[in-house]
């Protein structure tokens, strides 16, 4: 089992919500991301089995939602809104200077395991663009600088 | 019953059902009313994905899509109108905005509902200049089936097949938006028994067969109604006919028998039909033992003279037939015929019994069960059993499932008959006791009547030739009583 025991009290709780246990699947692939960084496969299967649905299912869930990943990724996800209100304040230009900061392309993962780069649909902080999430947190109305203190400063 | 009318005609429809359900109970989809669809079919849960049966129902604000939308009494539906057919044209540029147009190296092309709709309502060219997705082209979901993700247009048809028909799940949609993908989970293959229905159901080339697939253009094909013999369902099936053979078999609809599918093994058993183990002269067993091929007439003389010695010797009491289940009631009757003029009353139904499922396959493994017991062919065990013992001196046999393991098996019990007459379409170990082996035909090449399990009775036509000389077996067996009916009359007909 990938699933820790904790993570799969969540899950029961979780189901005990909905009058449709399989409304509960959603929050679930939350659960296991939070507790392991990511949804490996393995998960999806042991979710699958949980839900009585087709390991598809579960893959058709966790593919649809960007938000999802099924490999574990840098110890820190960094991404950079690029839609258009951050697009006009410089979001590209920021992207760009940050991938050639850490030596990353947008997806890629630092050698040292330190951080995963990657941009970002809207996350509505549109007013205080640009703007960059750093695993929960927002940082928001950034230049290259701040932003490249902000990533250094990241174990 | 509330009644729709739909371009003026009047639709007695029952409750409950959506627009495109009653146009189908009715018998008009397609055939009076067309209401073009892709993501819709009969045998599956309406989805309401594809957007293309967009009808005009007057009092409702904007079009709805035909397929979800529940009837109600005196509701009055336009499928002409020019905002219908403006949709239409909307929703086909929508798909086509990413499909790969290729046609020329495309299976589904002449069967296309893309393709047809494309040149009804399409226009000549893209307004799009953006590259068209590029993805796979040849994605092996399982040991049937390919699929292109280039061409398919996500109607879901298949996911819901999997889930809804056979329940084994084995599809779903990868991704989102122009990312969408059919896709297996990683390590699942697409692999139940019903898998290569998808491809039928596909409206466009995104799934093929691997049997089928880049095999004959479907222009080359003609299209002849049968009947699959693989079981006592009778599911209905279309014989693809090109060059004289059948170069497939797809599910033919028929919601009393088979609904919309067909099992694999019921789909490729048209292999069966050109088999290289078809039985292709008659044999006749000479003096010296040995057998060997030889002409129609000459195997009748043989299969006559060896009949009437050993009636005149040991009388009628001293022979038996077995009847096969995939005779057709014509050769059943015809059988019954030479039984009664030769005065033979043993006569059995060598049936085998196998796997079955709650969906199709039947474990009567014959498609004429039902109509051979009718015709009263029945428990072959007291017929084994005095082969067994040595109880008979001659016997008839139609077909090999008297080999299978749970009748007879080895031949061996044969060996000491005096007259053993085999008519047959295969090739099989019967040959090594036989004294007159005659090839009969396969259904596809003869027509007939059958009855299924449910005693539906199913008649088709004669689809292709048999590739070689075969006559139907009712008329080998008609030929045989007519040749034996003088020297019987003679004999007073106390036969």
């Amino acid at each position: 089992m990938v699933i820790p025991e904790a993570a799969r009290d969540a899950i029961d709780a979780a189901i005990g919500r909905y009058p449709e246990p399989r409304a509960a699947l959603l929050p679930a692939l939350h659960i296991v991301q939070r507790e392991l960084g990511c949804v490996p496969l393995e998960a999806a299967r042991e979710l699958a089995a949980i839900f009585a649905v087709a390991p598809v299912e579960v893959l058709e869930l966790l593919s649809f939602y960007n938000l999802f990943r099924v490999e574990p990724g840098g110890r820190h996800r960094v991404n950079v809104c690029t839609n258009l209100p951050c697009s006009l304040r410089g979001a590209r230009a920021l992207l760009r200077g940050l991938e050639a900061h850490l030596g990353v392309a947008a997806g890629e993962t630092t050698r040292d395991g330190r951080i995963t780069l990657g941009h970002e649909e809207c996350l509505g902080a549109c007013a205080w663009a640009p703007m960059l999430r750093i695993d929960g947190d927002y940082h928001e109305n950034l230049d290259l600088e701040d932003a490249k203190r902000l990533l250094d400063g990241l174990e | 019953m509330p009644t729709i009318t739909v371009d003026g005609r009047q639709v007695r429809v029952e409750e409950g059902r959506t627009i495109l359900q009653a146009l189908d109970d009715a018998g008009l989809l397609m055939d009076g009313v067309d209401v073009p669809h892709y993501c819709w079919h009969p045998g599956l849960a309406v989805d309401g994905s594809c957007r293309l049966c967009q009808v005009e129902v007057e009092g409702l604000g904007g079009l709805q899509i035909a397929c979800n939308t529940p009837v109600a009494d005196g509701m009055v539906v336009h499928t002409t109108s020019d905002r219908v057919r403006d949709a239409r044209a909307g929703v086909m540029e929508l798909l086509l905005v990413n499909h790969p147009l290729d046609c020329p190296i495309c299976d589904q092309a002449g069967e296309c509902k893309l393709q047809d709709y494309a040149f009804e309502y399409g226009a000549a060219g893209a307004r799009t200049r953006e590259p068209r997705r590029a993805l796979q082209k040849r994605v092996p979901l399982g040991p049937t089936i390919v699929l292109d993700q280039e061409r398919c247009i996500l109607c879901r048809r298949c996911v819901r097949f999997c889930r809804e028909v056979t329940g084994t799940g084995e599809l779903g949609i990868a991704n989102r938006g122009d990312r969408s993908v059919i896709e297996t989970f990683p390590g699942v293959e697409l692999d139940n028994p019903y898998s290569m229905n998808v491809a039928d159901i596909c409206p466009v080339g995104a799934l093929t067969t691997r049997d089928f697939r880049f095999k004959v253009r479907v222009w080359f094909l003609e299209e002849r109604p049968g009947i699959c013999t693989g079981c006592a369902r009778g599911c209905n099936v279309w014989l693809g006919v090109a060059h004289g053979e059948v170069q497939r078999y797809t599910a033919r609809r028929n919601d009393r028998v088979n609904g919309s599918w067909i099992c694999d093994a019921g789909r490729l058993s048209y292999r069966e039909i050109a088999a290289p183990d078809r039985l292709r002269t008659p044999l006749v067993r000479g003096e010296d033992g040995v057998l060997r091929s030889a002409e129609l007439d000459v195997a009748l003389d043989a299969a006559t003279r060896r009949l009437r010695e050993l009636i005149d010797a040991k009388g009628p009491g001293m022979l038996a037939a077995l009847a096969s289940a995939h005779l057709t009631n014509e050769d059943l009757a015809a059988l019954r015929r030479l039984l009664d003029r030769l005065g033979v009353d043993a006569a059995g139904l060598t049936l085998v019994m196998g796997e079955g499922d709650d969906l199709l396959v039947h474990p009567e493994k014959g498609a004429n069960a039902a109509g051979a017991r009718a015709a009263g062919f029945g428990d072959p065990a007291p017929i084994l059993e005095r082969l067994r013992g040595g109880g008979l001196e001659g016997l008839i046999v139609l077909g090999h499932d008297l080999l299978h393991p749970t009748l007879l098996g080895s031949p061996d019990a044969l060996d000491d008959l005096a007259t053993l007459i085999v008519l047959d379409t295969h090739r099989s170990e019967l040959e090594r006791v036989a004294d007159v082996v005659i090839p009969g035909r396969h259904l596809a090449e003869k027509g007939g009547t059958l009855v299924n399990a449910e005693g539906v009775v199913q008649e088709v036509a004669a689809a292709v030739e048999p590739p070689f000389p075969a006559t139907a077996q009712a008329e080998v067996l008609d030929r045989l009583a007519e040749a034996l009916a003088p020297r019987l009359a003679q004999a007073g007909g106390d036969g």
